[in-house]
C-alpha cells in the first residue's frame, strides 16, 4: 500500500498564497477556515535578514497524535497514510484540536457564516454545501484531496504525476514548490528528493512522524 | 489574540478549550473534579451529604456542562470507543460509571444499608475522575505548559483539596466536632501539597522551550497578572492559609465558609490560567 506524502521545496516557494486559495476553492471552504496556510517569518537582525516562507498543511502524519487522542473514533488513519475525518461520528469535543502539535485542525462551530455576511450564501457557497458538506459542531481539516487521489486511482491515474490525481495544492503552485506521490516507493520522485535532499519535517520532536517533508536547496 | 500573520509563526495559544463555549469546559473540568473529590473525601468521613453534593457538583453541573460544550452533544455516547489511546474515553467511562455507582451508593447509603465492594469501588472511581483531566492534559505534547506529569498531580491536590473543603462545610453545618477536626486536618495538608505542587510546577515550566516561558510570563507578569497574583495567590492561598493558622474552632461559621469560597475561586482561577496561557510553540523552525 502506498503511503501518500508530500515534499515542498522551499527555496522554489515565492509567497504566492496560491497553494492556500486553490485549497480554499478546491474544497469550497466557508469563511475562517483554512486547511492549507503560508507561514511568512523573518530570522537574523538588520542588515542581514532572511525571509522564511513555510507553506504549512496537515501533515498526515504516521503517528498522528490527533488519531490517537480522538475518543470517538471519528479521526480516522487509512492504511494510504491519509488522516480524515469522519464527520458522523466526530462530537466536537477538539481533543484533536489541542493534540495536533502543527494546529492543523479547524472547529466549524456555525455554518451560517457566509462571505458576504446578510446577503446570503453566494452561488459557490451553495455548491460546496452540496459538494463537500461539512458538519456544523465537528472538527475539519485537510483531506489530502482523498477525493482526488481515490477519483484518480480508480481511472488508472498516479498521484503526483497526473493532475487529477494530484491534490489542489500542488496543482495550483506557479513555482513548482510541492512534490506529491508515494513515500514508500523508493522510485517516486518524492522518496528521492527525501533521501537525497536533506528533507526534514516540522515538530520532529513531537514524535508524529509527518507524510509532510521541506527540503531547502 | 493572536494576529493572523502571528499564527504558528509566534507562540500561538490554545483557544478551544477556553475562548466561547470553551469557557463551559473550563467549569465542567473545575466541577468534575470537584465533585469527585467531595465524594472521595466525604467518603472517608463516612458522609452522605458530603457525598451527594459531589455527585450533583460532578454529575449535573459538570457533566452537563460538559455535554452542553461538545460540538454535537447528542453523539456523546460515542465518546467512550477509544480507551486504549484516548484520556477523554477513559474519562467518560470513569465519569459514567462513577455517577451511576454513586448514585446507588448514596441511595443505599439513604437506607442505612452499606456495601463495603460498593463503597471501595466508588472510592476508587472518584479518584480516577480526579485525575482524568489532568491526564488528559498532560499527554497533548504540543502545549509545554500541559506536557508535565506535575499537571495530574496539582489537579488531584485542587480536586481533593476543594472536596475536602466541602466536606469541612458538611461538617461545620452538622456541627460534628470529631468529622471537623478530622477534615480539617485533610484541608491543612491538602493545601500544603497544593501550595508546593503549584510554585514547584511553576518554577520547573520556566526552564522548559519558548511556547513554556511565554505561558508563565502571560501568568505571572503579562495579561494573567491580576487573575495569579489576586484571585489564585492573595484570594485562593493567602486566605486559607490565614485560616489554616487560624484553626477552625475559633473560627465563626461564615468565615469558613467564605474561606472554602476563596479557595473554590483560587482553584478556578488557577485552572483558567492553564487553559487560557497555554501556547503552543512556533512551527517554523529557527535555524533555516
Ligand atoms: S498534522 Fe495534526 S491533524 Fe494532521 S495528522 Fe498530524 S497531528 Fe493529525
Ligand atoms: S472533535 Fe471529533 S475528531 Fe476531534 S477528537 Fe473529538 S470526536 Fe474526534
Amino acid at each position: 500500500m502506498a503511503r501518500w506524502g508530500m515534499v515542498i521545496n522551499l527555496n522554489k516557494c515565492i509567497g504566492c498564497y496560491g497553494c492556500m486559495v486553490a485549497c480554499k476553492q478546491e474544497h469550497y471552504l466557508p469563511p475562517k477556515i483554512f486547511w492549507g496556510r503560508v507561514l511568512v517569518s523573518e530570522a537574523g537582525k538588520f542588515p542581514s535578514v532572511k525571509k522564511l516562507i513555510y507553506p504549512v498543511l496537515c501533515n498526515h502524519c504516521k503517528d498522528a497524535a490527533c488519531v490517537n487522542v480522538c475518543p470517538t473514533g471519528a479521526s480516522i488513519k487509512r492504511e494510504d497514510g491519509i488522516v480524515i475525518i469522519d464527520y458522523d461520528k466526530c462530537v466536537g469535543c477538539r481533543y484533536c484540536v489541542m493534540a495536533c502539535p502543527y494546529q492543523q485542525r479547524t472547529f466549524y462551530g456555525d455554518d451560517s457564516t457566509q462571505y458576504f455576511p446578510g446577503q446570503g450564501f453566494t452561488e459557490w457557497e451553495m455548491i460546496g454545501k452540496e459538494l463537500f458538506p461539512l458538519q456544523e459542531g465537528t472538527v475539519v481539516k485537510c483531506t489530502f484531496c482523498a477525493e482526488r487521489i481515490d477519483a484518480g486511482i480508480k481511472r488508472g491515474l498516479k498521484p503526483g504525476v497526473d493532475r487529477n490525481a494530484t491534490p489542489a495544492c500542488v496543482n495550483a503552485c506557479p513555482a513548482k514548490a510541492r512534490y506529491f506521490g508515494d513515500l514508500d516507493d523508493p522510485e517516486s520522485e518524492i522518496a528521492r528528493l527525501v533521501s537525497e535532499r536533506k528533507a526534514f519535517q516540522l515538530g520532529p520532536e513531537f514524535g508524529t512522524n509527518p507524510s509532510v517533508y521541506y527540503i531547502i536547496r | 489574540m493572536v494576529k493572523a500573520y502571528d499564527w504558528m509563526v509566534k507562540c500561538t495559544p490554545q483557544t478551544e478549550w477556553i475562548e466561547h463555549k470553551g469557557i463551559l469546559l473550563w467549569l465542567a473540568f473545575f466541577f468534575i473534579e470537584l465533585g469527585a473529590g467531595a465524594y472521595f473525601v466525604g467518603s472517608f468521613f463516612n458522609s452522605l451529604p458530603a457525598k451527594g453534593i459531589g455527585w450533583l457538583l460532578c454529575g449535573l453541573l459538570g457533566g452537563g456542562l460538559h455535554f452542553l460544550y461538545l460540538g454535537r452533544p447528542f453523539r456523546f455516547y460515542r465518546m467512550v470507543v477509544r480507551p486504549q489511546t484516548s484520556w477523554i474515553s477513559r474519562g467518560m467511562i470513569f465519569v459514567s460509571l462513577f455517577l451511576l455507582l454513586g448514585f446507588i451508593n448514596i441511595v443505599l447509603g439513604f437506607f442505612s444499608i452499606t456495601s463495603s465492594i460498593l463503597s471501595v469501588l466508588t472510592i476508587v472511581l472518584s479518584f480516577l475522575v480526579v485525575i482524568y483531566g489532568g491526564f488528559a492534559m498532560c499527554c497533548i505534547n504540543g502545549i509545554p505548559l500541559w506536557n508535565t506529569a506535575l499537571l495530574p498531580i496539582i489537579y488531584v491536590a485542587s480536586g481533593l483539596w476543594g472536596g475536602a473543603g466541602i466536606t469541612l462545610g458538611v461538617a461545620v453545618a452538622k456541627g460534628s466536632a470529631q468529622m471537623l477536626t478530622g477534615v480539617e486536618e485533610w484541608v491543612h495538608l491538602l493545601l500544603i501539597s497544593f501550595i508546593i505542587l503549584l510554585f514547584t510546577y511553576l518554577i520547573s515550566i520556566n526552564y522548559g522551550t519558548i511556547a513554556a516561558k511565554t505561558s508563565i510570563s502571560e501568568i505571572i507578569k503579562g495579561k494573567g497578572w491580576y487573575i495569579f497574583w489576586i484571585v489564585v495567590v492573595i484570594i485562593g492561598i493567602g486566605i486559607p492559609v490565614i485560616a489554616m493558622m487560624t484553626g477552625s474552632r475559633s473560627t465563626p461559621a461564615a468565615i469558613l465558609y467564605l474561606t472554602l469560597l476563596c479557595e473554590l475561586l483560587g482553584d478556578l482561577g488557577m485552572r483558567y490560567l492553564i487553559l487560557k496561557y497555554g501556547f503552543y510553540n512556533p512551527l517554523i523552525p529557527k535555524t533555516t
